[in-house]
């Protein structure tokens, strides 16, 4: 019950934006367009909160890495019910090159200033795809990890925790510390109401930057370009089915 | 080659059912118009008419079924709005806190706490606890907030319960000289750094010239619990918020009533 627990949230590009690629390839277009917390991390939030509510932990601390507009991401992470923010503060050459490993140096060395004794994030971020951070974030602490959660159930100083893998689902049970990260099932988050909106305006957000954790954000990985997937190309439409035995035929699919 | 745009566009297939319906209340429109800005309400009749609006009469679903009062409720229009559309600064007193439901539980269960006191109930909003230590025999009752539509609402919330309206003031109190109040009631007041370390430093002066008693009612709020004001609290109460209380404030479940023992 007085256990503290960390909850990664991402800003990302918002899941329904349209995402455009910069002409010169480094990148897609950020500037003006709409930013939301990472579906993932929502989940992870709302497992946080659900564990607060079943008086099993005692504080849910939410933390974003990134520039001053993770903020409000953090605001909709309290807003949902997480107690209070930090705000990783990562802008400019360092936020181009922010990526899973410096994000789980932070995290690590977060996890030990505030004493946690568990880390939720969501399994991956929908901008990057990378799957990393949360499997980084265990191997830097050498905590135990709870990959891909569907279901999440504390034995006292374990947790059970039921994964989502080819085939199938896993059961295992990891000691405490550990880093659990949310899969799509493992819950439905819950909606920032206005009142939880405004409730959450005076939460309180520390900002700290990484140097202030002991953390390098150097990295060794470089992009070298950022493409478009290859546009689909427009079908043909047949009007019988010979129509269609021939097509398939003379493409030679059959 | 790396190439890193496949994940912005994999991802939008697979997304749950869930997204497309939350993402839809998002967008669930509003006319507002009509209450633009806080100028277009002349007189006090006209809040007092968007207050009727937009609050629904509430008994029985927090933990003093004793009052009644008018809050925002699921029903309200703005319930799921944009914050930004709401015509007035942060509607508090339009929200039962939990820190001031547990305090007026208090009061309600402790009625020596305020009979024939001179009471003081500071960041008053809805003015729960405020009625209450007047239905339990103060001698007189001020509420106090410096919103000017939670003075209104106050009122308001007074007739509903057949009570004479109380006096109220919008002035802020706090690091004024202190008054010879019997007793400070605060529900919910430590929600903000910089209040709290206020209402500190003035609540010690008010003990020390006037012995005044305070009680504060608190959530667990992550800025109440790690205030250096702990180390002068005695806990008086412990309540469950009841299951519709915790379904309305994410993440809590229990309050409690500390007295500030300087
Ligand atoms: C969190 S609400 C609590 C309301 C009520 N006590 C309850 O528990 O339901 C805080 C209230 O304090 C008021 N407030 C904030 N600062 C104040 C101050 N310096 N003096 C008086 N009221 C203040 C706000 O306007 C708001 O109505």
């Amino acid at each position: 019950m007085s256990a503290r627990v960390l909850v990664g949230v991402k800003r990302v590009i918002d899941y329904a934006v349209k995402i455009r690629v910069k002409p010169d390839k480094t990148g897609v277009v950020t500037d003006g367009v709409k930013h939301s917390m990472n579906p993932f991390c929502e989940i992870a939030i709302e497992e946080a909160v659900r564990l607060k509510e079943k008086k099993l932990i005692k504080e849910v601390i939410a933390v974003s890495c990134g520039p001053q507009q993770s903020q409000e991401t953090i605001r909709t992470a309290l807003a949902m019910g997480a107690d209070r923010g930090i705000h990783v503060d990562v802008s400019g050459k360092d936020y181009e090159n922010l990526g899973p490993l410096q994000v789980s140096k932070i995290l690590a060395a977060l996890a030990k200033k505030e004493d946690v004794r568990l880390i939720i994030l969501g399994k991956q971020a929908i901008d990057d795809d990378c799957n990393q951070t949360g499997q980084m974030t265990a191997a830097l602490l050498d905590w135990p990890q709870g990959t891909f959660a569907s279901q999440v159930d504390f034995q006292e100083d374990s947790l059970k925790v039921e994964r989502e893998i080819d085939g199938g689902l896993e059961t295992i049970k990891i000691k405490m510390p550990a880093v659990v990260t949310a899969d799509l099932r493992l819950n439905e988050p819950r909606y920032a109401t206005l009142p939880n909106i405004m409730k959450a305006k005076k939460k309180k957000i520390d900002t700290v930057k990484p140097s202030d954790l002991g953390v390098d954000l150097s990295s060794q990985l470089e992009v070298l370009s950022v493409e478009e997937p290859s546009q689909r190309q427009a079908g043909v439409k047949v009007e019988t089915v010979e129509d269609l035995i021939k097509k398939l035929r003379d493409s030679g699919r059959i | 080659m790396l190439t890193l745009t496949q994940g912005f566009l994999r991802f939008k297939p697979t997304l749950p059912g869930a997204m497309p319906i939350r993402f839809a209340q998002h967008a669930r429109f509003l006319v507002v118009a009509k209450y633009h800005t806080v100028e277009c309400f002349s007189s006090e009749n006209d809040i007092r008419k968007f207050i009727v609006e937009n609050t629904e009469v509430v008994q029985g679903n927090h933990l003093t079924p004793e009052i009644k009062m008018r809050l925002f409720t699921p029903k309200c229009r703005f319930w799921r709005a944009r914050p930004e559309l709401w015509p007035f600064s942060d509607p508090y007193w339009a929200i039962y806190w939990p820190g001031g439901q547990a305090l007026t539980r208090f009061l309600f269960d402790n009625p020596g706490t305020s009979r024939g006191k001179k009471v003081l109930d500071l960041g008053s909003g809805c003015g729960a606890s405020a009625m209450a230590a007047s239905l339990r025999g103060a001698s007189h009752v001020l509420a106090n907030d410096i919103d000017p539509v939670a003075t209104t609402a106050i009122k308001m919330n007074c007739e509903l319960n057949n009570l004479k309206p109380l006096p109220v003031s919008v002035e802020n109190l706090i690091g004024t000289k202190a008054e010879d109040w019997d007793l400070i009631l605060l529900g919910d007041m430590f929600y903000d750094t910089e209040l709290s370390d206020g209402l500190h430093s003035w609540l010690k002066q008010c003990v020390s010239t006037h012995r005044t008693q305070v009680l504060i009612g608190d959530p667990g709020r992550a800025n109440f619990e790690n205030h250096k004001i702990q180390k002068w609290l005695r806990e008086l109460a412990h309540y469950e918020l009841p299951l519709c209380v915790t379904e309305e404030n994410y993440g809590l479940t229990s309050s409690k009533v500390w007295e500030f023992l300087p």
